[in-house]
């Protein structure tokens, strides 16, 4: 009597791009204030520069503005009735600063089911790779949604 | 000895402790005059094969052993010794598998699988067995679970006094401050995974709370 979990498995191995989405100091210094960021790298582009920087820098978090902006299709999971987020996890790779151009390209990691107190739960994990106008890979977010009994 | 039998590091999709984290808090924690002598990583879900913690273990002179914890229909399942024979005949993502052929197929493959937290509310053994299920092979119980609620380690006390189940206890951490605050004390040694199946049958140990190892 194994959980079989019944869902588009086809989805495995396919990327879904997004972008390229303009980082600007304006959009930097917003988020700064929307969580208390105040460092100088964060906010003065002179500050920035003398450390080594090419601008001010953002936040590592601030690639999250972007995941929802990737058209991600339905998994068509067949369990649970109710849905909600399940969490993110960021893995900053190299400073994001303004003026850079990102790229996003998620892919489906993996579905799978768990117990707890409150029952069976099933987790998609969707990956997420961003990258630079150099091609450099700045941030992975892994983001979760769960379906519950 | 004293053993957390029962931590969880980032290689389970709840934990945010890497294993380094674990070990440097047991460093503080020796520093304030607690006895730790090894941890058991017991990921959800799977086995890690493919990890090798020896030279972290070695540096900080802690014995760090790998399990699983893995979901069954009768709640979760904490399972010693794991082997590649093992994990051939049982399907560790399956969280509907039956316990009692989990815990088989442990004994099968020299393994030991015992129940996590009997007494947690929705999950644990004692639930099941209230609805009549019969569970011969359980001798152990994870009795002392550091991530109980209130009531839930007592109904693990009932399960073992009722039934005279032997009782572990273990963390459950998946915080590296969360760590050893219960533990397992052993008579024997243990060094490896055969060990630690060999020290929990011999029926030769207790479970304790951090403070209960204290040499100050």
């Amino acid at each position: 009597m194994a959980l079989e979990l019944e869902y588009d498995r086809s989805l495995y191995g396919k990327e879904h791009e997004a972008g390229p989405f303009e980082v600007t100091e304006d959009m930097i210094i917003s988020f700064n204030q929307s969580i208390s960021q105040a460092g100088p790298c964060y906010n003065n582009k002179d500050a920035a520069v003398e450390a080594g920087y090419r601008g001010i820098i953002a936040p590592p978090t601030l690639c999250t503005l972007f995941v929802r902006r990737v058209q991600l299709p339905d998994i068509n999971l067949k369990f649970g009735k109710t849905r909600f987020h399940g969490g993110q996890r960021v893995q900053a790779k190299a400073p994001i600063v303004a003026g850079d151009s990102i790229s996003a390209s998620s892919h489906l990691k993996e579905v799978y089911a768990k117990t707890g107190r409150s029952g069976t739960m099933v987790f998609i994990v969707w990956e997420t790779t961003f990258t630079n106008q150099l091609g450099e890979v700045v941030a992975d977010v892994q983001e979760s949604y769960a379906a519950r009994e | 000895m004293y053993f957390d039998l029962h931590c969880h590091s980032v290689s389970s999709d709840d934990s945010r402790a890497t294993v380094e984290q674990y070990l440097k808090w047991i460093q503080v924690l020796r520093k304030r005059g607690y006895t730790v002598d090894g941890i058991v990583l017991t990921e959800h879900r799977k086995f890690d094969f493919d990890k090798d913690y020896a030279q972290l273990a070695n540096d900080y002179g802690v014995v760090v052993l790998k399990g699983s914890e893995l979901d069954t229909r009768f709640g979760h399942f904490l399972v010693y010794n794991v082997s590649q024979g093992l994990a051939d005949d049982i399907d560790f993502a399956d969280v509907r598998m039956d316990a009692r052929e989990l815990m088989k197929a442990a004994q099968h493959h020299g393994a030991l699988a015992i129940p996590a937290h009997p007494g947690r509310f929705g999950i644990g053994l004692v639930e099941f067995m209230d609805k009549g299920e019969i569970f011969e092979d359980v001798k152990i119980v994870e009795r002392l679970n550091g991530g109980g609620r209130p009531g839930e380690n007592e109904r693990a006390d009932e399960l073992c006094d009722s039934r005279g189940y032997l009782g572990t206890g273990a963390s459950d951490a998946h915080l590296a401050s969360h760590v050893c605050v219960c533990m397992t004390n052993f008579e024997m040694d243990i060094s490896n995974e055969a060990d630690l199946v060999a020290a929990l049958l011999s029926g030769n140990f207790s479970p304790v709370r951090l403070e209960e190892t204290s040499i100050g």
